[in-house]
């Protein structure tokens, strides 16, 4: 059984992967080295790495959540078409956003908890659905409308640095480590997926907790839909389409196996960074845009397969 | 047991083969393309409706490579309000093939079994539907291409189009000129591969040539998309101490440069060509006092339509007709805004019923 | 062998019952369907994506899942497109170029898994990203042309059945003797139930995982060429999106995701079905974006009624 060797090499190793990213950035351009420029990128990674901290709990239970870009449009719509451009709605509609993600969720996890059948294509289906119900209310527009004060409220810089997107993915991604590692329901995800028989054993209501993750994967996804609404300002119906494999890719960078038991958001916050650091250098140092791909697509292999080799399995590669 | 060495000569072989290949076709020879001269006159040419006449009343089948995009959707409203106002027009059926060219084929194929008298589209690429299209107008079909630029092809019976080509070369002249005909410049264009996007960079480069002050300092592709064009546009501005101009005629991703300009501190260093008539964009337009606009005509749906209809009465109908697009400079931005709207509308002229809801 | 256990080694997989159901019942309430014209169309629509989840099948029986194969379809059709550049005498050098290409990526992919030991869903997310890059930095815009007797073969009829569809055939034939009566198709559904079990029973685990992946990656060469043959050029985004529909077609086919029990003819099928419930849907005049929803919900059902008796992920 894969168990949790050496974690703290793990979790340190991918953020040396992240501190080599930077460095060689900073050799290659000076933005790298000023601190609005970092906090920018936060900021760039906070759609995708809220809805990775969601994804992250439930791929340590042992499942996996390819849902998540349909759940961010479909709440960021919801937002949208709720606020409709008056500032009192907030409160409102980031509330009935934020329930429809998790009840999107809780309906994942119910599918998945009552049925044998691979997450991987539930998920996949009910993404279908979501996206194809979010577009059918939005009839293909964009929805809504952003109440004043709410974009510039994220885009606000503390001391002028640091935007208050960038520090509330720091907050949540902090609440989402609090929640693994400090209540009995994180410690119980670790159990069910390393040994779903052994926390059967221990008398673990497996069928709720696998709602209940799945429900808080679908509420991260939709902050994340609010993030992604704050910055770019519309609910595109398609806007978050793609996001479940950045998505995949950030979470198992760092360092959270398919197989469930191990990982944890901190890597997964790592990874989103590694991706969005890797994004933006090839940007800046100017390679021709369809090498930009080449180099993502290599930097997800490459970090996964030296990740891999730090970490402690003696794994089969499925 | 050890693992032998990934580059067995197999692997070698197939991949210098793909290596050879590659390098051979960096360089083949540019396409051909037609000059905007040339454009006109096959514009200009007549099409006989005779071979297409029938009776009433008509079922109009709309082959859309796409719906997920707002323009199009004004322009199949103005569509749909078109057909409305033509007593022997009965239907309207719309599919969808949501970018993916191989169902736009599958799509166009249904709709002729479904006899359809008309087909109206907006290709996702229009070299892949063709062969479709022919089996179209081999029925007796006539085919309208519409929304999109002209495209010359026995597949094609007519255009109702706007043409990427002269919006990009109006709005490339725009700002040339507001920019005092020198400076440094960066496209931000839409998806790679679509004929939008080509077509605006050909123009782009087109009335550089007239215009050797300006550099182009990098080509990005934001995908008609704000955050991303925004976001591009951050890093650029890291890249490029010196920014004097940005050429990009999509009004979604105007908005996401303006933005990421504004947040840097380098907006009013900087010229704008002028974008179409997104809303979001247009209210940046009033509030920056940046760019204008280069119309991009939602209304041209109805073009497509009516040059359909007449086809199907046996008319004579030209080539192409052309929607113009037409220079709205800044100070009378403020005409077309919708400011009870949000971002994702485009001002037009469509009675209230028949906006999209 | 009994009665009894002849029937279920032979009993279709559900999905099969699925397809004749469904085309049953759109032949009797569907206006137009059963149209010759209209079948041939769907025939035609499906021989693309049924040929790549043939490949698919064998990867996901091994246990892995292969999501290159969208993008590489794409790289085969702008190669090939511009190789063959509409000339007939270059017909037979532009297959065997695609084929090449198949099979080195497949086997690169292959030994990338064996070597880098990652999971393969990762290795493959960033493989698709890699070669969707190189097809752009080849063209950024719809160019080629594919020989013309390429053209036919995507488009045309013998005797009214068309002739990609006929190669579908085929080609299915083949993948289903390969699966079910060599040792290497057993051997892969082996490895895919348990790989410790088949390493032990001294299979060649390693090199049969990435066989699977040439055999994914040769199909998805054939399927390149086919959408080539289909579009009449090499558009640089033509295969993207098909990678999770292979996927979903194997899986709703019966063939688990966690590998084991695969069924050749049941990936087929469910193809099919996803063919003709777009075409019927477009028949009926529903909205495209109804059309997704619908199409989702069809997945989560059928998935959840082919319930395996034992087996899944916990």
């Amino acid at each position: 059984m894969s168990g949790r060797l050496r974690p703290g090499l793990e979790q340190a190793a991918i953020w040396l992967v992240l501190l080599l990213l930077i460095v060689i950035g900073a050799s290659l351009s000076e933005a790298f080295l000023r601190p609005a420029y970092l906090a920018n990128m936060l900021r760039q990674a906070a759609p995708v790495g809220i809805a990775a901290i969601g994804v992250t709990l439930v791929m340590v239970r042992g499942g996996v959540d390819l849902s998540v870009g349909a759940i961010v449009s479909a709440s960021a719509v919801c937002a949208a078409a709720l606020m409709d451009g008056d500032a009192t709605r907030l409160p409102l509609a980031l509330l009935a956003s934020c329930a429809l993600g998790a009840a999107l969720g809780a309906f994942n996890g119910v599918l998945v908890a009552s049925s044998p059948v691979s997450p991987f294509i539930l998920t996949l289906g009910t993404a279908i659905v979501f996206y194809g119900g979010t577009q059918i209310v939005t009839g293909g527009t964009a929805k809504g409308a952003i109440a004043p004060g709410f974009r510039e409220f994220f885009n606000h810089r503390l001391g002028g640095v640091l935007p208050l997107l960038a520090l509330a993915f720091v907050l949540l991604a902090l609440l989402g480590v609090a929640l693994q590692r400090r209540t009995p329901f994180g410690r119980s995800l670790y159990l069910v997926g390393s040994s779903p028989a052994a926390a059967r054993l221990c008398g673990l209501p497996i069928g709720r907790i696998t709602v209940l993750v799945y429900a808080c994967s679908g509420l991260f996804a939709a902050l994340g839909g609010l993030a992604l609404l704050a910055r770019s300002g519309v609910s595109g119906s398609l806007a978050a389409s793609g996001y479940e494999f950045d998505v995949l890719a950030a979470v198992v960078l760092g360092g959270t196996a398919f197989q469930g038991g191990r990982g944890g958001i901190g890597g997964t916050v790592a990874g989103v960074l590694i991706l969005t650091v890797a994004f933006n250098l090839v940007n800046v140092v100017g390679l021709h845009y369809h090498a930009q791909l080449i180099v993502k697509g290599v930097v997800i292999v490459l970090a996964s397969a030296i990740y891999r080799r730090i970490g402690a399995t003696s794994g089969v590669s499925a | 047991m050890k693992n032998p060495s990934i580059f067995t000569t197999r692997r070698v072989a197939a991949l210098s083969l793909a290596a050879g290949l590659l390098s051979g076709l960096a360089s083949s020879g540019a396409l051909a393309q037609t000059s905007p001269q040339q454009q006109k006159m096959q514009a200009a040419e007549k099409v006989d409706g005779a071979r297409f006449k029938k009776a009433g009343p008509y079922t109009i089948g709309v082959s859309a490579g796409y719906l997920s995009n707002s323009w199009v959707v004004y322009t199949l409203q103005h569509i749909r309000y078109e057909a409305s106002l033509h007593k022997d027009v009965k239907e309207v059926i719309v599919t969808d093939a949501a970018f993916k060219p191989a169902k736009q084929v599958a799509d166009i194929e249904d709709l002729i079994n479904k006899k359809v008298d008309l087909i109206i589209y907006w290709p996702v690429d229009n070299k892949a539907i063709q062969g479709a299209l022919q089996k179209a107008v081999d029925a007796g079909i006539p085919t309208i291409n519409t929304g999109g630029g002209f495209y010359y092809s026995p597949s094609t019976t007519s255009n109702a189009y706007i043409g990427q080509f002269d919006l990009g070369e109006k709005a490339a002249r725009q700002l040339f000129k507001d920019m005092g005909g020198k400076g440094k410049i960066f496209a931000m264009l839409p998806i790679a591969g679509h004929s939008a996007t080509v077509d605006q960079l050909a123009a782009l480069r087109a009335v550089m040539k007239e215009y050797p002050g300006i550099e182009l300092l990098s080509v990005e592709h934001g995908n008609w998309n704000r955050a991303k064009a925004k976001q591009i546009t951050e890093n650029l501005v890291q890249r490029f101490p010196q920014i004097d101009g940005v050429f990009s005629p999509s009004g979604q991703m105007s908005a996401g440069v303006v933005e990421a300009l504004d947040e840097a501190g380098r907006l009013s260093a900087v010229v704008l060509s002028p974008a179409d008539e997104y809303n979001g964009w247009l209210k940046l337009v009033v509030k920056y006092g940046k760019g204008g606009i280069i119309t991009f005509p939602t209304r041209v749906g109805r073009d497509g339509v009516q040059l359909g209809v007449s086809l199907l009465h046996g008319d004579t109908v030209v080539r192409g007709r052309q929607v113009p697009s037409q220079v709205i400079p800044v100070a009378d931005a403020a005409k077309y805004v919708m400011s009870d709207k949000g971002d994702d509308a485009w001002a037009n002229e469509l009675p209230a019923a028949w906006q999209p809801k | 062998m009994t009665a009894a256990h002849a029937w279920r080694r032979l009993r279709p997989p559900f999905i099969v019952w699925l397809l004749m159901g469904t085309l049953l019942t759109c032949a009797l309430t569907v206006d137009g369907f059963i149209a010759p014209g209209n079948l041939a169309n769907v025939a035609r629509q499906v021989a693309v994506l049924g040929v790549l989840a043939l490949g698919q099948t064998f990867v996901i029986a091994a246990g892995m899942m292969d999501l290159t194969v969208g993008a590489l379809a794409t790289l085969v059709t702008v190669i090939a497109a511009h190789w063959m550049d509409g000339q007939a005498a270059r017909l037979w050098s532009g297959v065997a170029v695609a084929l090449v290409l198949g099979l080195g990526v497949g086997a690169l992919t292959g030994a990338l898994d064996r070597t880098l030991r990652i999971h393969s869903l990762i290795l493959t997310i960033g493989m698709m990203t890699v070669l969707t890059g190189v097809v752009f930095m080849i063209t950024d815009q719809s160019s080629g042309a594919p020989s013309p007797q390429l053209a036919a073969l995507a488009n045309e009829d013998l005797h009214g059945v068309p002739l990609s569809f006929l190669m579908l055939a085929l080609l299915t034939l083949l993948a289903h003797l390969g699966m079910h009566h060599t040792r290497f198709g057993l051997h892969v559904q082996a490895i895919g139930s348990s790989e410790e079990g088949a390493s032990h029973a001294g299979l060649r685990v390693a090199q049969a995982k990435a066989a699977t992946f040439v055999v994914s990656g040769v199909l998805a060469a054939i399927a390149g060429l086919l959408l080539l043959g289909r579009l009449g050029t090499g558009y640089p985004n033509a295969g993207s999106g098909l990678e999770l529909d292979a996927v979903v077609a194997v899986v709703l086919g019966g063939t688990l995701l966690s590998g084991g029990r695969a069924s050749i003819v049941g990936s087929v099928a469910a193809a099919t079905v996803l063919g003709v419930i777009s075409n019927v849907l477009n028949l009926l005049e529903i909205s495209s974006f109804v059309q997704m929803a619908l199409k989702g919900m069809i997945v989560v059902t059928v998935v959840l009624l082919n319930r395996p008796a034992a087996q899944g992920r916990a």
